[in-house]
């Protein structure tokens, strides 16, 4: 790869404004959080050796995604022994619905922020200690004093919380 | 259609146990179906699963901006660069690229880091072959992640853990990607794929071939150009040509020509089709070795095993440990006539000889834990104690897991003295799975075994993740060497009162790594194939290992 170095600064500027969005993109196909940076991890080598091939102006993230897409197809043997991923027919379902939603995965990304803000601090320090690297229900269970049994059920009451928050606050007349 | 008030919340219920990695077959198929079936589904899939993204992103800045600064590290700017690389901008693609396929996210917790070979396959054949610069293999050596063969000429053939067969014509150009990848830098191969190895892949600059199960042919020059001809069931080719890069099917008797410019067809040479048929070598790697059964079927002794090799053929005894009631009901049906039923109160010793020095072994078994078997019953299925201070006399224990932050809840897992291995299919599902863990001995001091393990005769993992809590190292105990113990938590200094809650049926222990196929044909036929057993008078190509 020979980038030039205009190039290398517009792909950097290009990977810091959404890389999130294309680690989401590649989430909601294989939703562990290590298979998932690993693909995102394979996908920006793809993205630097292709990028000459990108026109500017056009929409980065959908072509990223696209090159998300053949990434995961290529890795599924890797995946394949595992529960978390779908057949072909099924990724190719959900991978078009979250190429459709992404503009709206957006907004409900900048939603979230607003409904976790509405948690009471024990909640969102709860939730948060779960998502947070290297951490996970386990972990959160023992930080906030609670069982295992009683972390995942607080858990799905938390992230229904949230979801119908973040849904109120894009509804029309919403504060989104 | 709107999804109704009670199938959300079974929506909602899934896409947690999906993120959550707790998803059970039975959720994971309905899961599936309901996508595949409904829009509103999927949109509400990528909706919860989207917010799960967005919680990880979130929790990350808060958790790096709590951090304590510090000196931006190669490691911390790639943990942290998913998501805060806007601080990072001055970062240039190419350390972009160093990072991505110099090493992983996470090589604290995922990768040995590892100094020592990571050993995926073994030359298993050959015939009249020279090879190019220093190698000098013969049947029987390990073969590392990375390594190249410079095949001169002859035929290799090659065996992956993942149970795929390679056999290449020299001359040759090869590299061992991993257990499930290699890429065929110029020359010819035959590459064999059974069920158990799907996904295998060859690839070279022209084109990346997926096998779904099948045997096909490849050939490529130096500059690339390259015959793919399906020999028996079907490829997906993905060519890497600038203008076409869309998949295609290849079925049996296809051909198709890959190079830089596109994809052509090949006319069908009848010649060509004929040669790779049967192009087989003819030196296969064989070694002797003892292994022992334990079949659970025996009524009044049911832990009475036989111990068997090329000149060896007698019994091995053991016993059942428990109250009287228990040991009443300790019989059970199985995969293969009796099995055991671990009840949570229930042990059983029996002895392998060797078992405890650090050398290569083969623990197979059929298992099953029920759907609901709480966390606390996930004590060690198999366990014996290593008699060496590289495993500073600590014991090795293969159980499922019960950390769902260390891997999918359930996967078989198998601890020793620096680090574990785990899967990813739950064993707790109520149905029977076929386990084996192949353990051989690892250069490296911190990580002093290789454990690959295999479910259902798949290959899961070769992967070992460091321990990061050690207790205290054991002693040396003459007592203790060699003997196996089954069902229950195994110290320092013996068993433990943690149990296993679950059946085990058909115990095979090898003093040698067996090869995929074997491991394959111990599950389906419920013995090792005679084939696997060299005659005391048949020369050996390399003693175990």
């Amino acid at each position: 790869m020979s980038l030039s170095s205009e190039s290398q600064k517009q792909l950097m500027a290009l990977m810091t404004r959404h890389q999130r969005q294309i680690f989401a993109y590649i989430y909601t196909l294989v939703p562990r959080r290590h298979d998932a940076e690993d693909l995102l991890q394979e996908t920006s080598v793809v993205i630097c050796e292709k990028f000459e091939e990108f026109t500017p102006g056009t929409d980065f993230v959908a072509w990223a995604c696209q090159i998300a897409y053949w990434r995961i197809r290529y890795s599924r043997q890797k995946y394949a022994r595992s529960k978390v991923v779908f057949d072909q027919t099924v990724l190719d379902l959900v991978a078009r619905t979250a190429t459709t939603l992404a503009p709206e995965l957006d907004a409900r990304h900048e939603a979230l922020a607003v409904c976790l803000q509405k948690l009471n601090s024990r909640e969102r320090d709860f939730v948060l200690t779960r998502y947070e690297p290297g951490s996970g229900v386990e972990e959160a269970a023992r930080r906030s004093g609670r069982s295992l049994d009683a972390a995942y059920k607080a858990l799905t009451r938390i992230r229904k919380l949230l979801f119908d928050c973040v849904s109120h606050q894009m509804a029309p007349g919403g504060t989104a | 259609m709107n999804l109704t008030d009670r199938e959300i919340l079974e929506l909602n219920e899934l896409c947690n146990a999906m993120v959550d990695g707790t998803i059970t077959d039975a959720q994971h198929a309905r899961l599936s179906t309901w996508l595949l079936e409904s829009e509103p589904a999927r949109e509400y899939y990528v909706r919860a699963v989207g917010q799960s993204a967005s919680l990880h992103s979130y929790a990350a800045e808060m958790h790096a901006e709590a951090a304590q600064p510090e000196p931006i590290s190669f490691w911390s700017w790639s943990r942290r660069s998913v998501w805060i690389a806007g601080a990072l901008a001055a970062a240039a693609c190419m350390a972009i690229v160093f990072l991505a396929v110099g090493q992983r996210f996470h090589p604290d917790v995922r990768s040995p880091n590892s100094k020592s070979p990571v050993y995926v396959a073994r030359l298993s054949a050959a015939r009249e072959t020279k090879w190019s610069g220093s190698d000098s293999l013969i049947p029987g050596a390990l073969l590392h992640k990375g390594q190249h063969l410079e095949l001169a000429k002859g035929f290799a053939e090659v065996t992956f853990d993942s149970g795929a067969r390679v056999v290449l014509e020299g001359p040759t150009s090869f590299v061992i990607n991993s257990a499930w990848d290699s890429t065929l830098t110029h020359g010819t191969l035959k590459a064999s794929v059974p069920p158990q190895a799907i996904g295998f892949r060859v690839v070279n600059r022209s084109v990346d071939i997926t096998d779904l199960g099948t045997e096909f042919t490849m050939s490529a020059n130096a500059d690339g150009i390259t015959d793919v001809l399906v020999l028996k069931g079907e490829v997906e080719a993905a060519p890497r040509s600038a203008d076409d890069q869309n998949t295609i099917l290849l079925k049996e008797s296809d051909a198709r020509r890959f190079e830089v410019s596109g994809v052509s067809t090949v006319s069908k040479n009848a010649e060509n089709f004929a040669r790779f048929a049967e192009f087989e070598p003819v030196n296969r790697f064989s070694s002797d070795f003892h292994y022992a059964h334990w079949s659970f079927d025996e009524t009044s002794t049911p832990m009475l095993g036989r111990y068997a090799g090329a000149v060896t053929n007698r019994e091995i005894t053991g016993a059942l440990e428990g109250a009287p009631a228990n040991l009443a009901q300790a019989r059970t049906g199985g995969q293969w006539q009796q099995a055991l039923r671990f009840d949570g109160e229930l042990r059983a010793r029996t002895s392998f000889p060797g078992l405890s020095e650090l050398t290569p072994h083969t623990i197979s078994f059929w298992v099953k834990v029920s759907e609901d078997s709480p966390l606390s019953d996930a004590y060690a299925m198999v366990a014996w104690r290593a008699n060496t201070p590289r495993l500073a006399y600590r014991p090795v224990q293969i159980s499922w897991n019960r950390n769902p932050n260390e891997g999918a809840l359930g996967a078989l897992r198998t601890d020793f003295s620096g680090g574990c291995a785990l899967g990813t299919t739950s064993l707790r599902d109520g149905r029977w799975h076929h386990v084996t863990v192949v353990v051989t001995p690892n250069e490296e001091a911190s990580i002093p075994l290789q454990v690959k393990q295999y479910v259902d005769g798949r290959l899961e993992s070769s992967t070992i993740i460091p321990g990061r809590f050690r207790g205290p190292a054991g002693v040396a105990d003459a007592e203790m060497n060699d003997v196996v113990w089954l069902g229950c938590r195994l110290g320092n200094t013996g068993p433990r009162q943690e149990r296993f809650r679950g059946e085990l049926d058909e115990l095979y222990i090898a003093d040698r790594a067996l090869a995929p196929q074997e491991i394959v044909q111990v599950m389906t036929e419920n013995r090792i194939p005679a084939s696997a057993i060299a005659r005391a008078d048949a020369p050996t190509t390399v003693a175990k290992f």
